[in-house]
């Protein structure tokens, strides 16, 4: 089976991974090699007192991340609206498992 | 299937997705994805029936998350719909899910549900990915891979002739 991909679906491939493994990954090394917190929360002491902050705004990292999600979706929409390309192309993939 | 013969493991274990391991992973992977959601909404509907008030309270103490002023604008003005909504659509999402019916849609749900939980939790100290993380991308891979296409009914209902002539809706099974 062999399925052609558009400039748009390397497009959102490319925008969605990008964005997820920016907010993940990447901006997480950040925050690891800047040094306590490790984590992306505020670090305490026993008294409750926050000693640390994280460089990075956790809503700024779980924002790209949800963004990347969007894209996603927003691809999905975009080929549930197009016309399908070649037709039943999925349909081998639903018989083969049957057996 | 592989007809590698140089190497005869190819056809058991190559990720196709009509690999006898893939498609068996992935209907366990669905189940147990769909059995978290309906334990967590059925629990909550035999303590509270459709009547969890936590709901919007949660919502509303949503104050600077990375989704803004939408989690709490819902939970002050969709009380009415959260409150029974949360059981109700987490028992419907999580039987859709482990049936293997409308898939699709019902993984959306629960991803949905999950980012509203992964922002709202924030329990980010041992860094961004967590159990909830974990959870959103399980509904986003289950939707992904259409996985209520192995050993799920959306292997028989695509095959229906009312999906047959219109495959769009493949989008929504799977």
């Amino acid at each position: 089976m062999t399925h052609t991909k558009t400039a748009i679906d390397r497009a959102a491939m490319a925008v969605s991974g990008g964005l997820i493994l920016l907010g993940v990954v990447v901006l997480g090394l950040i925050e690891t090699l800047a040094g306590q917190p490790y984590g992306a929360a505020p670090l305490t002491n026993d008294a409750g007192e926050v000693v640390a902050m994280p460089l990075i705004d956790p809503n700024l990292r779980t924002g790209l991340v949800i963004l990347g999600l969007v894209v996603l979706l927003l691809w999905g929409l975009y080929k549930l609206a197009t016309p399908m390309a070649g037709g039943n192309t999925e349909t081998a993939a639903v018989e083969t498992t049957a057996d | 299937m592989s007809t590698n013969t140089a190497n005869p493991l190819a056809g058991e274990f190559e990720l196709a997705m009509d690999g006898p391991l893939t498609a068996y992973w992935l209907a366990i992977l669905r189940v147990l994805t769909g059995w978290w959601f309906f334990h967590s909404g059925v629990t909550k509907l035999l303590e509270g029936g459709l009547a969890y008030s936590y709901g919007p309270i949660y919502m509303q103490g949503m104050e600077g998350t990375a989704l803004g002023p939408i989690p709490v604008w819902m939970g002050n003005n969709l009380a009415w719909l959260i409150a029974p909504g949360v059981p109700l659509f987490e028992t419907l999402i999580g039987l859709a899910v482990m049936a293997g019916v409308l898939t699709r849609l019902a993984a959306f749900g629960g991803a949905f549900f999950m980012v509203l939980f992964w922002t709202g939790n924030a329990g980010f100290g041992h860094g961004l990915v967590n159990s909830d993380l974990m959870g959103l991308l399980l509904f986003v891979t289950v939707m992904i891979l259409a996985a209520g296409r192995y050993y799920g009914l959306d292997a028989v209902i695509e095959k229906m002739q009312f999906v047959q002539q219109r495959p769009k809706l493949r989008y929504l099974l799977g």
